[in-house]
C-alpha cells in the first residue's frame, strides 16, 4: 500500500480524535493534584496506550475528589 | 422539581470540568470510526505488515453495512459499557464517601430532585456520546460499504436507547444503594455479566432487557419478530422506572451512611 | 426570652450502644449555645440528629413550639471538616448553598457576594475551593452556613482546626451573628466557649451531665479555695487532721474550699500560726476553666 492510495479523508479524523482525547488527558493529569499512581506513570501510559490509555487514565488513574 | 435546576447546573459544571463531557464522547466518537475502518482495511494491512508468500489471498467474508454498524454495538457492548459503569458507579455514593454531600443533605432538597439531575447529566452523556458515535459510524459505513436502510437504522437507534437507559439506571441504582466498589462490582454484573448468561442460556426465553441490543441488531436488519420485541422493550422501560424510584429511596435511606 | 427550640429525650442507639441518651435542653432564641464534651461524648451525633442526618432512636425535637422531623429549611450546618466540591468556585458554591436552602434564585448571587465578604473571602471567591487552606475551608463553611440567614446555626467543632488567630476571626465572626441567630456549638476545648457564649451544656457518654451559663458553672465548679503549701506531706496530712474546716490534701499541699466565703484569711492563718506547722505559703485560688472542665464531665464516675 503506498502513501496516496491511502484515503486519509477517512484516516484522518481517525488520528486527530485520537490526539485530542490523548491531548485532553495530558491536560487533565497536569491539572489535577493528585492521582492514583505516579503522574510520569500514567503520562507514559496516555501517551504510549494507544486508544485504551486515555480511557485507562481516566477511569482508574483519575482522583475524583 | 423544587432545586432541579441548580442540582442540574451543578453537575454539569461538574462533568465539564472533569472532561467527562469531553472524553467519553471522543470514545464512543473513536470505536465508533474503527470498526468500519478497520473491518475495511484489514486484508491492506495484513498484506503491508505480514510476511505473505507473493499471491497469498485470505478468504475475507464481504460484510453488509448492517454487519458492520452491528459490530460497532457489539464494541460499545463490551468497552461501552465497561467506560459507563467504571466511569459513573461513584456518581452518588462517592459524594456520600468524602462528605461533599453532607452540604447537599442538610439543605431542604428533594431527593428525587437530586436523582434526576444525575439521571439527566447521565442520559446526556451516554446516549449523546452513543449517538455520536453510531452517527459516525453510520457515515463511515456508507462511504466503506454502502447504504443503511435510513429508518431501520432510526429504529435500531431507538431501541439501543432504550438499552442505555437501563443500563444509565442500573448504575444510577447501585450508586445510591452501596458503596462505591460494590456499585461498581453489581453494575458490571447486571449489565455485562448477565448479557453473557443471557447470551449463554438465551435460547430459553425471548423476553429479557440483556435482548434488547440484540433485537436493536434485528430491527436494524428489518428480521425483528414483534410480540418478544415490545415485551422486552415494555419490561425494560418498567425496569428503568422502578430502579429510579429505588435509587430515590436508596439516596434518602443511607443519607446517615454520609462522612459527616 | 422565647424558645427556639426544645429537645425532648433524645437518643441514639447504635445496637447496645447509646451514643445519645435521653438528652433534654432547649436553646432560647438570639443565644447561643456550647455543647461541651472530651471526644465520643455524642456531641456530633446531637448535631446531626438535628440537622436532619441522622434519625433519633427516640425523642422529639420541638422548633418554634412545633415538634418536626425536619428542620433543615431553618437551619444552617457546618461539619467539623467540610468537604467541597473542589471544582467549584467559592462564590459558585455559595450560590449553588443559597439556591438549595431556598433564597430566591434572583438575589442568590448577590447574598452569596455578601456573605463571603462578611466571612472575609471577597479577594478567592473566584478561585476554586479545591485550592483553598484550612482556614479558608472553614470560612467558606461558615459560609454557606448563613448565606440563606437560617434560625438556627448549628457548628460542629468551628475552632478547634484553627490556629490562634483564625480561631479568634471565626469566634469573632460567630459573635455578630448571635445578634440574630441562634447558635448551637459543639467544642471540646472550653477556652473557647468562654466570650460569647450563653449556655454551657456538658455531655459524657452521650449523657447531659451540667448546664447553666459560664458563670453559673464557675460559681458552681470553681468555688473559690484555700491551698496551703507545706515544707513537707507529713506536714500537710497534719494539718487536715487538726484543720477545723473540712480540709483534703495533695502532697505537700492543702485545700480548704469555702463555702459562703468561709472560713475568712484571718482565721486560716491564726490556725496555722497556732499550728506550729511548717509554712511555705498560703493562696486564694479559684480552678482554671481546664479544672473545671475536668471536674465536670469526670463527675460521678
Amino acid at each position: 500500500m503506498d502513501l496516496e492510495s491511502i484515503p486519509w479523508m477517512l484516516i484522518l479524523p481517525f488520528i486527530i480524535i485520537q490526539l485530542i482525547l490523548m491531548l485532553v488527558a495530558i491536560i487533565d493529569l497536569t491539572r489535577v493534584s493528585n492521582t492514583n499512581g505516579p503522574k510520569w506513570l500514567w503520562a507514559l501510559i496516555i501517551v504510549l496506550g494507544n486508544l485504551i490509555g486515555p480511557i485507562i487514565y481516566f477511569i482508574v488513574g483519575r482522583r475524583n475528589e | 422539581m423544587n432545586n432541579f435546576s441548580v442540582l442540574f447546573q451543578k453537575e454539569w459544571r461538574e462533568n465539564l470540568r472533569n472532561f467527562k463531557i469531553l472524553w467519553i464522547p471522543l470514545v464512543f466518537l473513536l470505536f465508533g470510526i474503527t470498526e468500519p475502518l478497520t473491518n475495511y482495511y484489514l486484508p491492506q494491512i495484513l498484506n503491508a505488515v505480514g510476511n505473505m508468500p507473493e499471491g497469498t489471498v485470505f478468504p475475507f467474508p464481504e460484510f453488509t453495512p448492517e454487519q458492520i454498524v452491528m459490530a460497532t454495538v457489539s464494541q460499545y457492548q463490551f468497552i461501552g459499557m465497561l467506560v459507563i459503569t467504571l466511569g459513573f458507579a461513584g456518581i452518588i455514593s462517592r459524594e456520600r464517601k468524602n462528605g461533599n454531600a453532607t452540604f447537599l443533605y442538610v439543605r431542604p432538597i428533594s431527593y428525587a430532585s437530586y436523582v434526576y439531575s444525575k439521571f439527566s447529566m447521565m442520559c446526556i452523556l451516554v446516549i449523546g456520546s452513543v449517538i455520536l458515535g453510531l452517527l459516525a459510524n453510520l457515515y463511515y459505513t456508507n462511504v466503506l460499504f454502502g447504504p443503511v436502510d435510513a429508518g431501520a437504522f432510526v429504529g435500531f437507534l431507538g431501541t439501543y436507547i432504550v438499552w442505555l437507559l437501563f443500563v444509565v439506571s442500573v448504575v444510577l441504582f447501585s450508586s445510591a444503594a452501596f458503596s462505591t466498589a460494590i456499585a461498581s462490582v453489581v453494575s458490571l454484573a447486571l449489565v455485562l455479566f448477565f448479557q453473557f448468561i443471557d447470551a449463554l442460556l438465551g435460547a430459553y426465553w425471548t423476553i429479557s432487557p440483556w435482548k434488547i441490543p440484540m433485537y436493536a441488531g434485528y430491527v436494524l436488519s428489518g428480521s425483528v419478530d414483534k410480540t418478544p420485541f415490545t415485551w422486552s422493550l415494555i419490561i425494560t422501560l418498567l425496569l428503568v422506572v422502578l430502579l429510579i424510584f429505588g435509587a430515590v429511596y436508596f439516596a434518602k435511606r443511607n443519607i446517615s451512611k454520609t462522612k459527616i | 426570652m422565647k424558645t427556639l427550640l426544645h429537645m425532648q429525650g433524645l437518643t441514639k442507639q447504635y445496637g447496645k450502644e447509646k451514643a445519645v441518651d435521653d438528652l433534654t435542653f432547649s436553646l432560647l432564641k438570639n443565644t447561643s449555645t456550647a455543647l461541651i464534651g472530651p471526644n465520643g461524648a455524642g456531641k456530633t451525633t446531637t448535631l446531626s440528629m438535628l440537622a436532619g442526618l441522622l434519625k433519633q432512636t427516640n425523642g422529639t425535637i420541638v422548633f418554634d413550639g412545633e415538634v418536626t422531623e425536619d428542620i433543615r429549611k431553618v437551619i444552617g450546618f457546618l461539619p467539623q471538616y467540610p468537604k467541597f466540591y473542589s471544582w467549584l468556585t467559592a462564590l459558585e458554591f455559595t450560590e449553588m448553598a443559597a439556591k438549595l436552602s431556598g433564597v430566591d434564585h434572583k438575589i442568590a448571587k448577590q447574598e452569596a457576594v455578601k456573605t463571603l465578604e462578611f466571612v472575609g473571602l471577597s479577594d478567592v471567591k473566584n478561585k476554586k475551593t479545591g485550592t483553598f487552606s484550612g482556614g479558608m475551608k472553614q470560612r467558606l463553611g461558615l459560609a454557606q452556613a448563613i448565606v440563606h440567614k437560617p434560625a438556627l446555626l448549628l457548628l460542629d467543632e468551628p475552632v478547634s482546626a484553627l490556629d490562634p488567630i483564625g480561631r479568634r476571626e471565626i469566634m469573632n465572626l460567630l459573635k455578630e451573628l448571635q445578634e440574630t441567630t441562634t447558635i448551637l456549638y459543639s467544642t471540646h476545648i472550653l477556652n473557647d466557649a468562654e466570650e460569647m457564649t450563653d449556655q454551657l451544656v456538658f455531655l459524657r457518654k452521650g449523657k447531659l451531665v451540667e448546664q447553666g451559663s459560664m458563670q453559673q458553672v464557675r460559681e458552681k465548679y470553681a468555688n473559690p479555695m484555700y491551698k496551703i503549701y507545706f515544707i513537707s506531706t507529713e506536714e500537710a496530712a497534719k494539718f487536715v487532721e487538726i484543720s477545723p474546716w473540712p480540709a483534703r490534701q495533695e502532697d505537700s499541699i492543702a485545700f480548704i474550699h469555702l463555702e459562703e466565703e468561709k472560713p475568712v484569711m484571718n482565721e486560716v492563718l491564726r490556725v496555722l500560726a497556732d499550728s506550729q506547722l511548717s509554712l511555705l505559703k498560703v493562696e486564694r485560688a479559684t480552678a482554671s476553666l481546664e479544672e473545671i472542665f475536668l471536674q465536670v464531665v469526670n463527675k460521678d464516675e
